[in-house]
């Protein structure tokens, strides 16, 4: 062992001031071990933020090449644009629409793969296999899965006697079109999350219940999911950040089209940063995003966070 | 598992020390040090097609030519994301040297006081002579304000009519009987809406067969054709005066939501880079696209097809697109030399001729069309002049500052009446205050 790796005082006789004095050289020597981590970060991503921020009070764009302070002129511009509101909804509904279908069904998955014993690795590979493919190739993969002629959906769609879709190509369809390529390619990843979850759970939870006469759904309500709660908590707050996130596809897929029905926050900051250099509003936009997102985990966190099962004790 | 440790300071010192070692080599190693001079080229690919080992393969023949240069072709993406990249790099102070960006940009970059003029260059290849040998129309968009020119055309096209002639023939009896002629494409509006109408074949209530594709996507740009097309235009020359709400232009958007929405035998907004592959795949009769997309037809078409002028209503007319060269401020001097000496390569008659043969783009070099080769491969293609002679009718793109916030809002106002969420007339309206405001910076 290295000297001096975490001792922490735990009781005993000695005040505790007077014990982290003693110690001070050995925990200075300990935080010195955080720079390199502590550089990088503030680098960034504390440095970037904060400038974003100020950023986000200044006009900058084509017209005024050089950052000029305009208080909230942004904020006041985003809120009179009709864009700005589809935007906001689009995000929302994307989100709310994604997560909940994606975390049932990645627990329900990891579930039947826990159980199983043969083949376990096969429906594993198969199901996390889309989270492998690089997001830029799997997104031209669906732009012809969708294509409303040619594609294959439409050509399975029509073969059961439903009408084909327009898909990317139309307001209605292309924002449903995203969230279902979405859901594909995070399945596995939030299955192999609660996979590890379950691993976790005290099997002989499982054994009484079945002593007792429970069924496959009672078991799994009464133990599973109260127990797989840490790792619902986890996982709902990342697939909030991440779908929050999402750009690639939109990019790659539609562009946030037709007539921004598919455009999200970040795909809209892109836009305003980059295709109209328009920097100052692409700043307020991400002041608006980390708020909305530090508010949400908050939120969450402090709904959840103290009522979640930690231990079966 | 057990925590990593190093077992000693000295093992660790070694490999750091060799890592750096490595890593200083790599650098070393990295930049070829008999290349006096090295540029960066950004380029877009705007069209389908494997043009990168195209355009590869013809830097490796200039740096043949050219020993003490060495062109670091820099693949950029679609022309938005390859705008991006320049911008981007100017903001961070490390211009490229050389970049080729969509032809409406131009006001953008000068705006940002990004680009070289070139015309000390053009004079010393003997200024009017040199650019006499360029079509006129590919000209136009290279000119800033102040009347010096700032690009150099490249990769240079129109959108043209693609016909199937054998679903043209397939139709022969009915297009006969409404007085049509199945061996020639439409070639006026009040055709186009006929032959549409006969080719759309339908079973139930789907269409097994459209008629025609106005693809989305890049639908400002073909909707300028139709305003060309119908006598007006959209932004003037001058870069300032909107002219969106124009009667005529009016008259060209309630044509194409006539073809969408009441008698649906063009899809609405079928996305820009699937509908190539709506052509060659059958499911459409005749569609607009980029001459640029030619080269992939001819090798995966598997019927006969024809390329036509767009169809004229008061005049033939269409923009022209595509990217053209600039050379960029903030680097040395050497560097801008070798930039124009790779422009003027790119752009000689041979080499820009090869690059029309494998890309289906125009070539800008009028003195290309004279070369053997290009005349032979013609004789195989004729539908590959179309683009060319269609020149004639040709304008120059409309160009402003804020392009990219002017093409967004005339694409989301076009996709909005093509869905009929807005009238004809609203989306036009709307359209032209939402420019008016973007030029004058609102």
């Amino acid at each position: 062992m290295l000297k001096g790796v975490p001792i922490l005082p735990r009781g005993g006789g000695t005040p505790h001031s007077l014990k982290l004095m003693k110690e001070s050289p050995e925990k200075y020597r300990n935080y010195m071990f955080l720079v390199p981590g502590m550089f990088f970060l503030l680098l960034f991503t504390y440095l970037p933020i904060m400038w974003s921020t100020w950023l986000s009070f200044n006009r900058w764009n084509l017209l005024s090449p050089q950052p000029k302070w305009c208080g909230v002129e942004n904020f006041l511009k985003l809120w009179n644009h009709d864009v700005f509101w589809l935007v906001m909804k689009n995000s929302f509904f994307f989100v709310t629409v994604s997560i909940f279908p994606t975390m049932f069904l990645a627990l329900v998955f990891a579930i039947l793969i826990d159980e199983r014993v043969k083949g376990r690795v096969y429906y594993i590979y198969s199901l996390f296999y889309p989270t492998l493919i690089p997001m830029a190739a799997a997104a031209m993969l669906w732009v012809y899965i969708y294509s409303p002629n040619l594609g294959v959906l439409n050509i399975v769609l029509s073969k059961f006697g439903l009408p084909k879709l327009g898909w990317l190509g139309s307001s209605q369809t292309s924002i449903w079109a995203l969230i279902i390529m979405t859901f594909w390619k995070n399945l596995g990843f939030f299955m192999l999350i609660y996979l590890a979850g379950l691993q976790n759970v005290n099997r002989e939870l499982y054994e009484a219940a079945y002593i007792d006469g429970a069924g496959w759904w009672r078991r799994h309500l009464a133990i599973t999911f109260p127990l797989v709660g840490p790792t619902s908590l986890f996982v709902l707050i990342v697939a909030i950040i991440l779908t929050f996130r999402v750009f690639d596809q939109i990019h790659l897929m539609t562009e946030g089209g037709p007539g921004n029905s598919s455009n999200v926050i970040v795909y809209y900051i892109y836009e305003n940063g980059f295709k109209f250099f328009d920097w100052g509003i692409a700043s307020a936009l991400t002041t608006i995003l980390v708020v909305i997102l530090l508010f949400l985990t908050l939120l969450i966190f402090g709904l959840f966070g103290k009522r979640i099962t930690y231990t079966a004790d | 598992m057990k925590p990593f440790i190093p077992k000693g300071g000295i093992s660790m010192r070694k490999t750091c020390c060799s890592l750096v070692f490595i890593l200083v080599a790599a650098l070393l190693f990295s930049t070829p040090t008999w290349a006096e001079v090295q540029i960066k080229f950004y380029y877009p690919v705007g069209v389908a097609g494997p043009l990168v080992a195209v355009i590869n393969g013809m830097v490796e023949q200039f740096e043949k030519e050219n020993p003490g240069i060495d062109v670091e072709p820099v693949y950029a993406g679609n022309y938005n994301q390859t705008m991006q990249k320049v911008q981007t790099a100017l903001l961070g102070g490390n211009p490229p040297d050389l970049a080729v960006v969509e032809i409406s940009e131009l006001y953008s970059l000068l705006q940002m006081n990004a680009m070289i003029p070139l015309d000390p260059y053009i004079e010393a290849e003997g200024g009017k002579e040199f650019l006499a040998d360029f079509y006129e129309g590919f000209l136009g968009n290279a000119y800033g304000r102040d009347g010096k020119i700032y690009g150099i055309p490249f990769q240079r096209s129109t959108p043209i009519l693609y016909w199937n002639k054998d679903m043209f023939r397939a139709a022969a009896d009915k297009l006969k009987a409404a007085g049509l002629d199945p061996d020639r494409p439409p070639e006026t509006w009040a055709e186009l809406v006929k032959y549409a109408e006969i080719l759309t074949i339908r079973e139930g209530n789907q269409t097994k067969q459209y008629g025609l594709i106005i693809p989305g996507g890049w639908n400002d740009w073909i909707f300028e054709a139709f305003a060309r097309q119908n006598g007006s235009q959209l932004i003037k020359e001058d870069g300032v005066t909107v002219t969106f709400n124009s009667p005529e232009n009016l008259e060209a958007l309630k044509l194409w939501v006539k073809l969408m929405q009441e008698m649906k035998v063009c899809p609405v907004l079928r996305p820009w880079n699937i509908t190539p592959d709506d052509f060659i795949g059958g499911v459409t009769a005749m569609m607009y696209y980029s001459t640029g997309g030619m080269a992939k037809i001819r090798k995966t078409a598997k019927f006969e097809w024809g390329a036509a002028f767009q169809p004229k209503n008061k005049q033939y007319g269409t923009p022209v697109g595509g990217g053209d060269f600039h050379i960029f401020k903030g680097i040395p001097k050497a560097n801008q030399d070798a930039a124009w000496k790779f422009i003027k390569f790119m752009t000689r008659p041979d080499i820009a001729g090869y690059w029309s043969i494998e890309s289906g783009y125009v070539s800008v070099n009028k003195k290309s069309y004279e070369l053997a080769e290009m005349q032979e491969f013609l004789k195989q293609f004729p539908q590959m002049t179309v683009a060319r002679d269609q020149l004639k009718y040709a304008y120059p793109k409309m160009m402003a500052v804020n392009y990219q916030v002017i093409r967004n809002a005339m694409t989301t106002n076009l996709d909005a009446a093509l869905e009929g969420k807005k009238t004809p007339e609203q989306a036009l309206q709307a359209a032209h205050k939402m420019i008016e405001d973007a030029i004058k910076g609102k």
